[in-house]
């Protein structure tokens, strides 16, 4: 294909498809309780409301309130732009990508945060405590599946990484970076997407101030990264890579809607965990992650 | 420069003049160096303390030159305003000759090719040091840094000693160059990385480094963190690349490394004092580049250029880095506590309304710390993890120890973000908490013209790395001739369009997004709080409470100091809660230790009482042993 039109077909996934999977998530929490609950496309009215409103900014706040979602949904969208999206390849792909990728989800992290402290709130003043806190223990989790992925292809490029199944430690890799998913993007066991004024939560009390466009910004990078982590788990598991262009685009889609229904099941089964125990769960992540580079470490590979 | 040790006294305009143009040819000569991959040597028999002078500039030596050039001049110009003639009628004209000598002195170390003479500028570039950390001796706690920096020094400089003479009494001469074929030196580099790691602060040889840069006046403190500990850097990287290595001593560097990035880290996140917290940072990015030196080291020992040379380059341009924005972060602290009078961050707040440029500046320094892209400290992260990426691929024996660091050095850059996350927002942004907040002023141009070129070479760096590679690769030749075909890694210009794209993009979209909310209507509104109707400054989180969780984690390293009332009754009256970290290494290992031997000490000076009739006992018991031990040792 063109690689001028992979790109936009490429540009034309992340940022159409996205707000589409938290809504596949409501859908299946709805039908687990046995709602009727909001429409598969409740965000894409909700971002185009979100877009006409007039915004409310705190007196306190500096222009990197609003400069803070701007470079952090420009930083996700570059993340997801270096991974490669099953038949299409990445278009920047270059040895050590992968790293950046890790450390522009870190680079949204730091505006998202840095937008958080702007107001003086003591809530949102927590709530990035919270998240830069736990991030250390995810960062160390997706490095090492980074590591195992590394590992098993001998190669630094998210191309070459992903292409192959994640051999034997597959299952291990999996769940590791599922729970790293769960937590990443805030949703049950350790964050609750769904309440706005809980003392408990890490990502929604981050954005308690935003208003307007920049709350649009902030949600529709969050349902970028959303979709980036599946898109990565996916991937990084399946051997989507090999497959013919047809097959691939297909289990791809498959593995993220299989995702979407995981998070929907996981959040109607389970309950919140206590606050104290956010980190032991990460830990188990990561554990799970080192389990499988161990697995591949010792399995061979190329 | 001469004349700028001259003008430092009499006419400080003069004295700024030179101190630049010295600087400047001094960039110059490193550059040209660097750019040319030619050494440059100069032998006289002129005798300097029974040596002859030789001088030489090599790669490595100019790789550091640049840092000491661009450093030396951006902190002379911002002191010219920082440390006035009229705040500061005497120390001012002594801090600049004081800081002349000191850039002449870190100048002259790396260019002396001669044991003895090294030792003479190191001990030179020492006491210049402490001269200028204790420019105002008035306050107790800068005098107390000023002698714990002098002593810790002095330690590393007694090894430095034992290092110099015995490799001249092996040699047979104090000429130093490359002499990888005597393997008989090998155990002396041990010796040389005490030595030079003291000077670097290295975990846990860092005990002085804390308290001499909280205390010195801020630029100097820009020249100590930037430049003067990156000396003790050269040192491990010029001896480990011109002595064999004993078996094992990559594996040290990089396990000290691994160890100071993340302890200095998590040390630095228990501060509450701005400048004490950077310094801290010193420790951990001084633990970034002994990662990259270590593994290069392995990479020598095992016959691995490919990675090695990565992991090197990585390690050096985060020399660079460290310098540069390091200076920059302590340039904005320099400014904070000239605007406000203190580094308690506790008492900081919503400084970006009163100074937009330092915190504009000091958010960009921030950034560039936390290792994140476009700026340069991610370029020299991304190299040090695209070299131990390749030694784990490899799958070669530095498979092991390049697991965990790899592990670690994400974790560092997550614990870093934490702790920038954590400055930024606690002085520059939210609500003033104190009257000197509310009553800042932005500093003027002297003070913001340094920091504006520092924060431009630390963006260039970002969006060109591949302009820098030749200043790398002439460095790492410098270090190993035989990595000299080594071909700079691809991906490096895919990275450097990537960081185009992404600042052009991230400007835009902000720009963007900034006229959108001011086109469907702004209205300004008091920050919510739940619904809370009076939120005051004090409701807002502190240093102590962002960094909370992950000093908790770490609890049993950092031992903070809790001293808390709390809240009893029905309507409590007092509630208060203060936590300090304090200097665990110093406080519960080096404390204790020095007060046993001078326990020890005062025990023997009984001996001593002044009675001529005991000391001529005490001499006869010596005669007596003496002779025992003469008839039984020789039969």
């Amino acid at each position: 294909m063109n690689p001028a039109l992979e790109f936009v077909v490429r540009l034309v996934v992340w940022l159409l498809l996205a707000p589409l999977l938290p809504g596949i998530i409501n859908r299946v929490k709805a039908w687990v309780a046995g709602r009727r609950g909001p429409p598969v496309l409740q965000l894409y009215y909700d971002l185009a409301r979100l877009w006409r409103k007039g915004v409310v900014v705190s007196t306190l706040a500096s222009p990197g309130f609003i400069a803070g979602p701007a470079v952090a949904w420009v930083a996700i969208l570059g993340a997801a732009l270096l991974l490669p999206l099953g038949p299409l390849g990445a278009s920047p792909s270059f040895r050590g990508d992968v790293i950046l990728l890790v450390y522009l989800l870190a680079l949204a992290r730091f505006c998202t945060a840095w937008a958080a402290m702007e107001t003086g709130s003591a809530f949102e003043g927590m709530g990035a405590a919270r998240e830069v806190s736990y991030a250390v223990l995810a960062e160390a989790a997706i490095i090492t599946a980074v590591l195992t992925l590394s590992l098993q292809s001998g190669s630094v490029s998210l191309c070459a990484m992903l292409a192959p199944a994640a051999g034997p430690g597959a299952a291990l890799l999996a769940v590791g970076l599922f729970t790293v998913l769960l937590a990443e993007n805030c949703r049950v066991p350790f964050d609750d997407p769904n309440t706005h004024l809980e003392l408990t939560m890490i990502h929604e009390v981050m954005v308690l101030d935003h208003s307007g466009p920049p709350l649009a910004a902030v949600l529709h990078g969050a349902a970028m990264k959303l979709l980036l982590f599946s898109v990565l788990l996916v991937q990084a598991v399946l051997p989507v890579g090999k497959l013919p262009a047809p097959a691939a685009a297909g289990v791809l889609a498959a593995g993220v809607l299989a995702v979407g229904v995981a998070i929907g099941l996981v959040e109607s089964l389970l309950a919140r965990y206590a606050f104290r125990r956010v980190p032991l769960l990460l830990t188990t992540g990561f554990l799970l992650c080192v389990f499988a580079l161990l697995i591949s470490w010792d399995g061979g590979g190329a | 420069m001469a004349v700028s040790l001259w003008g430092a006294l009499r006419a400080p305009r003069w004295w700024l003049g030179a101190l630049v143009g010295g600087c400047l040819a001094a960039l110059g000569a490193g550059a040209w160096v660097l750019a040319t991959c030619e050494a440059w040597e100069w032998r006289s028999g002129w005798l300097v303390g029974g040596g002859g002078v030789h001088l030489r500039l090599d790669g490595l030596s100019a790789f550091f030159m640049v840092l000491v050039a661009v450093i030396g001049g951006a902190g002379g110009a911002y002191s010219r305003e920082y440390w006035t003639d009229r705040a500061h009628c005497v120390s001012a004209a002594l801090g600049r000759w004081w800081w002349s000598a000191l850039v002449c002195c870190l100048g002259l170390l790396l260019l002396c090719s001669n044991g003895l003479h090294f030792l003479i500028a190191w001990e030179g570039f020492a006491v210049c040091a402490y001269f200028l950390i204790t420019l105002d001796p008035r306050r107790a706690e800068v005098r107390a840094a000023g002698w714990l920096y002098l002593g810790a020094s002095h330690a590393g400089t007694l090894a430095l000693f034992g290092f110099f003479s015995m490799l001249a009494a092996r040699t047979g001469g104090w000429d130093l160059g490359p002499m990888r074929e005597c393997g008989e030196l090998a155990p002396l580099f041990w010796l040389a990385l005490f030595g030079f790691g003291v000077k670097a602060g290295i975990f846990p040889l860092h005990i002085w480094l804390p308290s001499a840069h909280a205390n010195a006046p801020s630029h100097v403190s820009a020249i100590l963190s930037g430049v003067a500990i990156k000396m003790g850097v050269y040192g491990i990287v010029r001896f480990s690349g011109w002595l064999p290595l004993p078996v094992g001593a990559g594996w040290a560097v990089a396990a000290l490394g691994a160890v100071s990035a993340v302890l200095g880290v998590v040390f630095a996140l228990g501060q509450h004092d701005m400048k004490r917290l950077l310094a801290y940072h010193s420790v951990e990015n001084i633990g970034i580049i002994l990662m990259g030196v270590g593994f290069a080291m392995v990479a020598a020992e095992h016959g691995a250029p490919a990675w090695g040379a990565l992991a090197l380059a990585g390690g050096l341009l985060h020399v660079w880095n460290h310098g540069l924005f390091k200076a920059l972060l302590f340039f904005g602290a320099g400014s904070v506590l000239h605007a406000t009078g203190t580094r308690e961050m506790s008492r900081l707040g919503g400084l970006w309304r009163a100074m937009p440029w330092t915190s504009a500046l000091f958010a960009l320094g921030a950034v560039a710390i936390a290792g994140l892209p476009p700026l340069n400290g991610f370029v020299s992260e991304w190299l040090v993890f695209l070299g131990m990426f390749d030694a784990v691929n490899q799958r070669g024996v530095a498979l092991v120890a390049a697991i965990p660091a790899i592990v670690l050095l994400a974790m560092t850059g997550a614990l870093a973000l934490a702790c920038f996350v954590k400055v930024c927002g606690v002085v520059f942004l939210g609500a003033p908490r104190s009257p000197e907040a509310v009553g800042a002023h932005e500093c003027g141009p002297w003070m913001r013209g340094p920091m504006l070129v520092l924060a431009a070479c630390c963006v260039a760096i970002g969006l060109a790395p591949v302009a820098f590679w030749p200043a790398m690769r002439g460095a790492v030749i410098a270090w190993r001739g035989a990595w000299a075909n080594v071909p700079a890694p691809e991906s490096l210009t895919a990275l450097g369009f990537c960081h185009v794209a992404l600042a052009a993009l991230a400007a835009a979209s902000a720009a963007w997004l900034w006229r959108r909310a001011h086109r469907v209507g702004w209205m300004p509104g008091v920050t919510w709080d739940c619904g809370y109707a009076a939120p005051t400054a004090r409701m807002q989180y502190t240093a102590g409470s962002f960094a909370g969780i992950i000093t908790e984690w770490f609890g049993w390293i950092l031992r903070p100091e809790i001293d808390a009332a709390a809240a009893d009754g029905v309507f409590p009256r007092h509630a208060r809660r203060e936590a300090h970290t304090p200097e665990t290494v110093l406080e519960k290992v080096v404390e204790p230790v020095a007060r046993m031997v001078m326990w020890v000490s005062g025990l023997i000076r009984g001996l001593q009482h002044g009675r001529v009739q005991a000391y001529l006992f005490y001499v006869m018991i010596g005669l007596a042993a003496g002779a025992i031990m003469a008839v039984a040792w020789n039969p």
